[in-house]
């Protein structure tokens, strides 16, 4: 189901990965294409502006070389005159060793004729004498090129003389020679380190000086049949357009490619001849140089480019797991989320079926009433089982909100002091009428508690044992046997406290280990046909788990299937203090009867401690013998068991009564209800019952009457010590404050009215000190609530605001708004509708304290 | 028309009643006065007001004057009507505030019967 999605993404990512790199593979491609490409254009500018000026400079050294040797042949040829110079022997004599000095080769006259009169070497010929001659009888100085007889190329310089040539002297010019290869030395045309080589030709294309490895006459030739290329154009043509630029005297430039090498050509003139001077050089040099340069930088751009792509994709990989892991979270809590509502739809549909069996039954006897109307017998029937459906509802739906309640963190706990007998005694009358129903045993041991009261939510508590024990009941079979055990240990968490042990065991049907496992979870009920049968929301072992998690206490569960549950519970409860030297009974001497010898001393015990001498035996039979005994300082007061081995409580009772009449009062102690045998032992002579747990307090309370009825009564009646009181009633509503008010006079209070919670608190304010006895409050009233209006006299800078007993009177009657009253500063909470009796106790409790 | 019969025309528990307050005298007394108490009418206008705080305190007052009184129907629903307003208004609480107007007419008329048949 959720594979196509996270296919789509995965297509998706690759996709995009694959799609950055090829962007950037190509944009990179073309960045290191279109810089190459740049490059090598820039090679081209370069080496044109760099032939450009090695040309000129060849060109200028050129200039000056020539310049140099005219300088020295003017020097030469200053005071000579041409016609005498062959009849002055000295003088030429003198001027040849100054030439020869001077290194020059040759040195004649050029006649006008185009002869020449030879000074000193080899005989020449001049290779192109026209325009020399022209320019020389110009009277420009002028170089040439001659060949010497050898065939060697002489570079002659030629400086017209003095005066015009005549018919009688026809020379023009003084001519000197130089070698060829001076020329080509001194401005280094050869080929060099880097391999820059220059030509000089005429504008024919003949070559003035052959450097390099040209061997033909012609640089036109050379270039026709060496040259590949030129400028991507047939040479014929670059032969052409070099042609037309030295007609025209303009720089020329180009590149050609010889021996498959790619070559720069730059032609330009030079003076004082009708010569060109091209110069070339290979590309290869600074080729080598900016490829080298573009060479790294391609591959650092690659580099980068291949960085980059890496950090791309480490992000892709890291974005891809993350997306995965979030999938995955969202997967297993989206499973989370489904199976819990599959099980609460379960518990939904359990619980709908549960609900509705008591709802069938309850629908069904209304018919069933309708219909016989007329039949009274018949009618209570239906009503008593409508009854108990709707109180098996009532448990299935409070199990519900409860749960609710936990499971929104609402749930908290009043903590208030709790009788632990009276919590224990609760529970015992609860259950028994469902034991006897299925006709189980039940025993309840107490075995020395000490701390009868304790700080604990009282009705939590109850709950707890309560579902265990329901449990207990409802999974023993019948003639089962249950057992509920408390015992008390000194607590970790010190002095102040207890450490409070239950233990209820059941030879019931047990449960399975696996089901033991999640018996405190939430909706799960064991799943099978055994346990169909029986009703219940599966919500009760959650409940019970969470009430003692928030009190700190532990719940452990023992099972076996087939044989029987036993659950643990432990409590550290905190010790409430109630003064316990007021239990104290006149000091009689008592017997007490009970087959468990556990039983008989921890109640003989608990008997001393409150002041009375008693002794115990197991049986009737001994019992009636120590009865005998001590006819003469008799029991005042005997308790017997019912259940005895041999002859039972009733019985026994009937024996004492018959044999030393009625004035000692038997109680009879008992576990169970004693309703069905009440006719009977009352028949027997028993004054009265005492119920199992027996605690100190049991046992006080249950004998205080005789011992008011033997000594003086001294109860004083509540009422008595009311008389008088002055009490201060907030309630907004008439009719309210005026049934209260009726209720309460009757008492002997004296009460004062104040409408709301503002009046109150200014009634008081404005009273003496000590005026008002206690303060009766309503919560919700306008102008001021009742929580705010406690709120501020305890704050009130007077002796009494602090102590005055302020109890609220409301209609909520939630634990949380008994919470919140005591966090408002009042002492206590009663609920309405105004119960005369419970207002009282409350009003004597706090009154006395303060 | 006896004080019995009227608590039972009204669903009223006429033993618990009877059970806290010493006399039927007084708690006749005070049925009758339930004619004169302000708080259904404070309810009333608080709801056409859109006072929710305050029509939340007029069911609770009635609520308690009930309680008092043992009107168990109007206790019922004035309890319910008291939660619904407990915390604003929330969405059951008009058809609460009909529940509450019939049950008030229906405490009120048997309690004039009552009154008229004295």
């Amino acid at each position: 189901m959720n594979d196509r999605p996270k296919n789509k993404t995965t297509r998706f990512l690759t996709t995009s990965v694959i799609l950055v790199l090829i962007l950037s593979v190509t944009a990179f491609s073309f960045l290191a294409h279109f810089l190459n490409r740049q490059s090598a254009s820039t090679i081209r500018q370069v080496s044109r502006m760099y032939m450009s000026g090695l040309s000129d400079q060849i060109a200028r050294h050129f200039e000056t070389t020539i310049g140099l040797r005219l300088a020295q042949m003017e020097a030469l040829a200053k005071d000579i005159q041409p016609e005498r110079i062959h009849e002055d022997a000295a003088q030429r004599e003198e001027l040849i060793a100054n030439a020869r000095a001077r290194e020059f080769s040759y040195l004649g006259f050029y006649r006008v004729d185009g002869e020449f009169e030879m000074l000193y070497g080899s005989p020449l010929t001049v290779t192109d004498p026209g325009p020399f001659m022209d320019s020389l009888l110009g009277g420009g100085k002028k170089v040439a090129v001659g060949t010497d007889e050898a065939g060697n190329n002489v570079i002659l310089l030629g400086l017209p003389t003095a005066h015009k040539p005549t018919e009688e002297h026809p020379c023009a010019a003084i001519v000197a020679g130089l070698p060829a290869s001076y020329i080509s030395e001194t401005l280094s045309l050869e080929e060099n380190a880097d391999h820059v080589y220059s030509f000089i030709i005429r504008k024919d294309g003949s070559f003035v000086i052959r450097t390099s490895d040209a061997t033909r006459e012609s640089y036109f030739d050379r270039v026709r049949s060496l040259y590949e290329k030129v400028d991507g154009e047939d040479p014929e043509l670059f032969v052409q357009s070099l042609f037309q630029a030295m007609a025209e005297e303009k720089d020329y430039s180009a590149e050609l490619v010889i021996y498959g090498e790619p070559r720069q050509m730059y032609c330009t003139k030079l003076v004082n001849s009708e010569w060109y001077l091209l110069t070339c050089m290979p590309y290869n040099a600074l080729d080598r140089i900016v490829n080298g340069f573009t060479t790294r930088w391609t591959y650092t751009v690659f580099g980068i480019c291949a960085l980059v792509l890496a950090v791309l994709l480490l992000i892709f990989a890291r974005y891809f797991q993350m997306t995965r892991q979030q999938m995955q979270e969202l997967d297993s809590a989206r499973k989370e989320a489904v199976r819990a509502n599959r099980a609460k739809s379960e518990f939904l549909s359990n619980m709908s079926h549960d609900i509705r069996t008591p709802m069938n039954a309850i629908v069904g006897m209304t018919a069933i009433a309708t219909a016989n109307i007329t039949n009274p017998q018949q009618v209570q029937n239906c009503l008593r089982k409508i009854s108990l459906s709707g109180r098996h509802l009532l448990g299935l739906i409070n199990d519900v909100l409860d749960m609710s309640k936990i499971e929104s963190g609402k749930m908290t706990l009043s903590m208030d002091q709790v009788s632990l007998r009276e919590v224990l005694e609760g529970i015992v009358s609860i259950v028994q009428p469902q034991v006897r129903a299925k006709h189980q045993q039940f025993d309840v041991s107490i075995h020395d508690i000490s701390s009868e009261n304790v700080c604990c939510d009282g009705v939590r508590l109850n709950q707890v044992l309560l579902n265990i024990l329901g449990n207990a009941v409802k999974f023993t079979p019948e003639g089962g046997k249950i057992t509920v055990a408390m015992y008390e240990e000194p607590s970790e968490k010190g002095e102040g406290f207890v450490r409070i042990h239950f233990c209820i065991s059941d030879t019931g049907i047990g449960m399975a280990e696996e089901f033991r496992q999640h018996i405190f979870e939430s909706f799960v009920r064991e799943d099978n046909t055994r346990v169909h049968k029986t009703e219940g929301s599966g919500l009760g072992m959650a409940i019970t788990k969470y009430i003692l998690d928030a009190m700190g206490g532990l719940i452990e569960v023992d099972s076996e299937l087939g044989k029987g549950t036993s659950f643990h519970v432990a409590l550290d409860l905190e010790k409430a203090e109630i003064p316990e030297a007021d239990m104290v009974l006149p000091p009689w001497n008592m017997l007490v009867v009970d087959d468990d010898r556990q039983l008989c001393e921890s109640t003989v015990s608990a008997l001393r401690s409150i002041g009375v001498q008693a002794d115990w035996t197991l049986d009737a039979e001994s019992a009636l013998e120590m009865v005998e005994k001590r006819r003469s300082d008799p029991y005042q007061v005997i308790l017997l068991d019912w259940k005895l081995p041999g002859m039972d409580g009733i019985t026994a009772a009937r024996e004492l009564r018959c044999r030393y009449g009625t004035e000692i009062p038997i109680l009879l102690i008992s576990a169970y209800d004693w309703s069905d045998i009440e006719e009977e032992a009352r028949a027997a002579g028993v004054t009265g019952f005492i119920s199992k747990p027996l605690f100190k307090s049991t046992l006080f309370y249950g004998l205080k009457p005789f011992a008011e009825v033997m000594d003086n009564p001294e109860q004083a009646a509540v009422s008595t010590s009311l008389a008088g009181r002055r009490i201060l009633l907030a309630e907004d509503n008439d009719l309210n404050w005026e049934i209260a008010e009726e209720l309460l006079s009757a008492e002997g209070l004296e009460l004062e009215w104040a409408e709301n919670g503002k009046i109150c608190l200014e009634k008081f304010q404005d009273s003496s000190e000590g005026y008002y006895d206690a303060i009766l409050m309503d919560l919700r009233m306008p102008v001021m609530t009742g929580y705010e209006a406690a709120e501020a006299i305890r704050k009130l800078d007077r002796s009494d605001a602090s102590v005055i007993p302020i109890i609220a009177m409301t209609a909520d009657a939630f634990a949380e708004d008994v919470k919140k009253c005591l966090n408002a500063g009042m002492n206590a909470h009663v609920a309405k509708p105004i119960d005369v009796r419970d207002v009282c106790r409350q009003l004597l409790k706090y009154m006395k304290q303060s | 028309m006896t004080l019995q019969e009227c608590y039972a025309a009204l669903e009223g528990d006429y033993a618990g009643v009877t059970s806290r307050l010493p006399t039927e005298r007084m708690v006749q007394k005070f049925v009758l006065k339930f004619l004169n108490d302000s708080s259904y009418d404070l309810l009333i206008r608080s709801m056409e007001s859109g006072d929710y705080a305050e029509a939340f305190r007029a069911a609770h007052t009635i609520k308690g004057v009930c309680q008092n009184l043992d009107f168990t129907r109007l206790y019922r629903s004035s309890s319910r009507l008291s939660e619904a307003l407990r915390n604003g208004l929330s969405p059951e609480a008009p058809a609460l505030v009909e529940q509450v107007k019939a049950d008030y007419r229906r405490t009120a008329d048997a309690i004039r019967a009552y009154q008229a048949s004295l």
